[in-house]
């Protein structure tokens, strides 16, 4: 009896022990730049410098956490309220960021190394996460985000529910057999060259993803601009307008010399898209496929995800 | 010239420590003066401690090296201006005129396009490469401006244009194609650092010291060499050896600034023309006062780019060439014809 109370005791203790250690225990983790990164405790003061690094904060529950942001992190809504630290004009407002005090400042592939010695000469710790170059990148990157913030739990169940949505997609696209081929405007300010996706880039494998074929995949380059005789030649069965945010309407793109006679003109497939799905590599990536599906097969819509 | 020697000097001197003072106490974050004055102090007495507090980080590793950074590139990029002005005898030019600038710029737009391996990209990549690029510039210029063994004035500044629109041309095709983010080159190209804190101030300092102490010597040789060519070498000047000096100078200074601060226009313009107008036109009183009045200048057009829509801030070139391009056709139209 008293052996195995001593050793229940004995467990107890070992128990108590490990949870009470447990949020001391430094964590190191290992960013995109083969930096070790140590955090003491989950980080609970976050500078976001990206729109994707944000909606990644957010989307894992750790929106409460984020003390800054940068000027183009306007997803989700409650992200409008965190204290911005510039980025629209200029540089990062590297002051704003030493006054807000944070315990870890989250950068992004877009980010130069040199930012990253200046925000470390200041004292500040810093993960540099690297972009996803295909759709499942994306859940390691909710992953890392989720162990930063202590939030591995809820990083977990988003990834599960996004990984449910996509192979739900996968399967209905499966079933069809027509591959539309689509024109993805970026900006066409120049109605003669306007600018598209390239190959490799999100806008391009979702497109594939969700059954079609995007224009721009054989052009040479990320960021590209195609001739407008050229597009007059492939003909796309249906143009997305990435730029509707700026003020593009189908109107405007039926109404340009010589677009008048495109099939996706007359017979009207041209849509608004929004682009922050699929220029930021967050977890909207996703809504971004769905709704790349939707566009492309409208035999499907009501049975997306 | 019978007045007061010392009292421009003084002048500039003073307007230049007020400028000083204000850009290490103006800024997005508001410190009171008075802590700013006590953060001083106990960095003065080692009294910080380990875990130093926000307001020393942001005084002491943020705007102590940028005001110094920046009075530094006024500094040269003025005094530049200035010897340039009187070597070229044409008050158009500027310290960008043969080729530094936009040499440098394609260098640092290359440099910003590739992808560094992180243990590479310690900091001086980019400086370095600019300042490279700039140097061998000036000196594609210079050679290319000989002719029959000698540049010319006026050579040098037509082989300096048309050198200029060239790599100009080929950085805006090279940030065309990169695949990277062009906002950096951007900032780069209208006057921002990629880097803070000590590091550029250090690497800078020596070209400036180094290039500025030589232009401040060659105050005499620019007064003789405004009779032109032929008459300064009658007076005893040999000018092809004096004209290459200031060049290497002038270009070494241009390049370190450059490098560290981005392109900003217009202070090496309008600095020397408004000592000129001031103090008048001995170039050994417009060589010193010119470093004085331009670093001046630069850091009080930084100060108004913090605030101006604070807490963002503006590119320093923008406020540079937003307030000295009026001032600059306000000169041009006062002058005399026959100067311009």
């Amino acid at each position: 009896m008293t052996m195995k109370k001593t050793i229940i005791f004995a467990l107890l203790i070992t128990v108590l022990l490990l949870t009470a250690c447990k949020p001391v225990t430094p964590q190191t983790y290992t960013d995109f730049l083969q930096r070790e990164v140590t955090l003491t405790q989950p980080a609970q003061r976050i500078v976001s410098l990206a729109p994707s690094n944000t909606e990644l904060l957010f989307a894992v529950g750790a929106g409460e956490q984020v003390v800054g942001r940068e000027d183009f992190s306007d997803y989700p809504a409650e992200a409008l309220d965190v204290p911005s630290v510039g980025g629209s004009m200029g540089d990062y407002n590297l002051e704003a960021i030493v006054a807000l005090q944070p315990d870890l400042v989250l950068l992004t592939e877009l980010h130069s190394p040199e930012l990253v010695h200046s925000l470390e000469g200041l004292g500040l710790t810093v993960f540099y996460l690297g972009n996803p170059v295909v759709l499942e990148d994306l859940y390691t990157n909710i992953e890392t985000v989720g162990k930063l913030t202590g939030h591995e739990n809820e990083a977990a169940a988003l990834v599960a529910d996004l990984t449910s949505r996509v192979s739900k997609v996968d399967e209905l696209v499966a079933g069809t057999t027509n591959r539309p081929v689509i024109f993805y405007e970026l900006d066409a300010t120049d109605p003669a060259k306007p600018w598209t996706a390239g190959p490799g880039t999100f806008v391009d494998q979702l497109v594939s993803r969700a059954g079609g074929v995007n224009l721009g995949s054989s052009l040479d380059g990320a960021w590209v601009q195609i001739s407008q005789e050229e597009l007059i030649l492939r003909d796309p069965d249906m143009i997305f307008l990435g730029d509707a945010a700026y003020g593009t309407t189908p109107e405007q793109v039926a109404a340009r010399a010589g677009w008048e006679n495109l099939q996706a003109v007359t017979k009207g497939q041209i849509s608004s898209f929004d682009d922050d799905l699929v220029s930021r590599p967050g977890p909207r990536l996703v809504d971004g496929l769905i709704e790349f599906a939707r566009l492309l097969h409208p035999e499907i819509a009501d049975q997306l995800p | 010239m019978k007045e007061n020697t010392a009292r421009p000097y003084l002048v500039t001197l003073a307007i230049l420590l007020a400028a000083m003072l204000l850009s290490v106490a103006v800024g997005s974050v508001v410190i009171p003066l008075k802590d700013i004055f006590a953060v001083f102090w106990q960095g003065i007495t080692g009294s910080l401690g380990e875990q130093i507090p926000p307001e020393a980080a942001i005084i002491f590793k943020l705007r102590l090296p940028r005001t110094i950074l920046l009075a530094l590139t006024g500094a040269a990029l003025a005094s530049s201006g200035a010897a340039y002005q009187g070597l070229f005898r044409n008050p158009l030019a500027d310290p960008y005129v043969i080729g530094v600038a936009s040499g440098a710029g394609l260098g640092a737009v290359i440099a910003m396009s590739i992808r560094w391996p992180y243990e590479w990209a310690s900091t001086f990549i980019i400086p370095v490469i600019a300042f490279a690029a700039g140097l061998v510039t000036v000196l594609l210029v210079v050679v290319l401006a000989r002719v029959n063994r000698t540049s010319s004035s006026t050579s040098l500044v037509l082989a300096g244009v048309a050198i200029s629109s060239f790599t100009t041309a080929v950085s805006s095709f090279v940030m065309l194609k990169s695949t990277g983010e062009l906002r950096r080159s951007m900032v780069w190209l209208l006057g921002g650092s990629t880097l803070s804190g000590w590091q550029p101030v250090l690497g800078m300092l020596p070209y400036a010291v180094l290039g500025i102490g030589a232009l401040l010597t060659m105050g005499y040789t620019l007064n003789v060499m405004q009779f032109g060519d032929e008459q300064a070498a009658q007076m005893g000047l040999r000018v092809g050896r004096r004209r290459l000096i200031v060049i290497v100078a002038a270009s070494l200074t241009t390049a370190a600034a450059v490098s560290f601060s981005g392109v900003i226009g217009f202070v090496g313009l309008i600095t020397p023309h408004i000592v000129r107008l001031l103090a008048g036109g001995n170039y050994r009183r417009i060589l010193p006062l010119s470093t004085l009045a331009g670093a001046a200048f630069l850091l009080l057009a930084d100060i108004l780019a913090r605030v101006v829509i604070a807490p963002q801030e503006v590119p320093v070139g923008i406020i540079t060439a937003l307030t000295g391009a009026p001032f600059f056709i306000w000169v041009l139209r006062r002058s005399r014809p026959e100067e311009v």
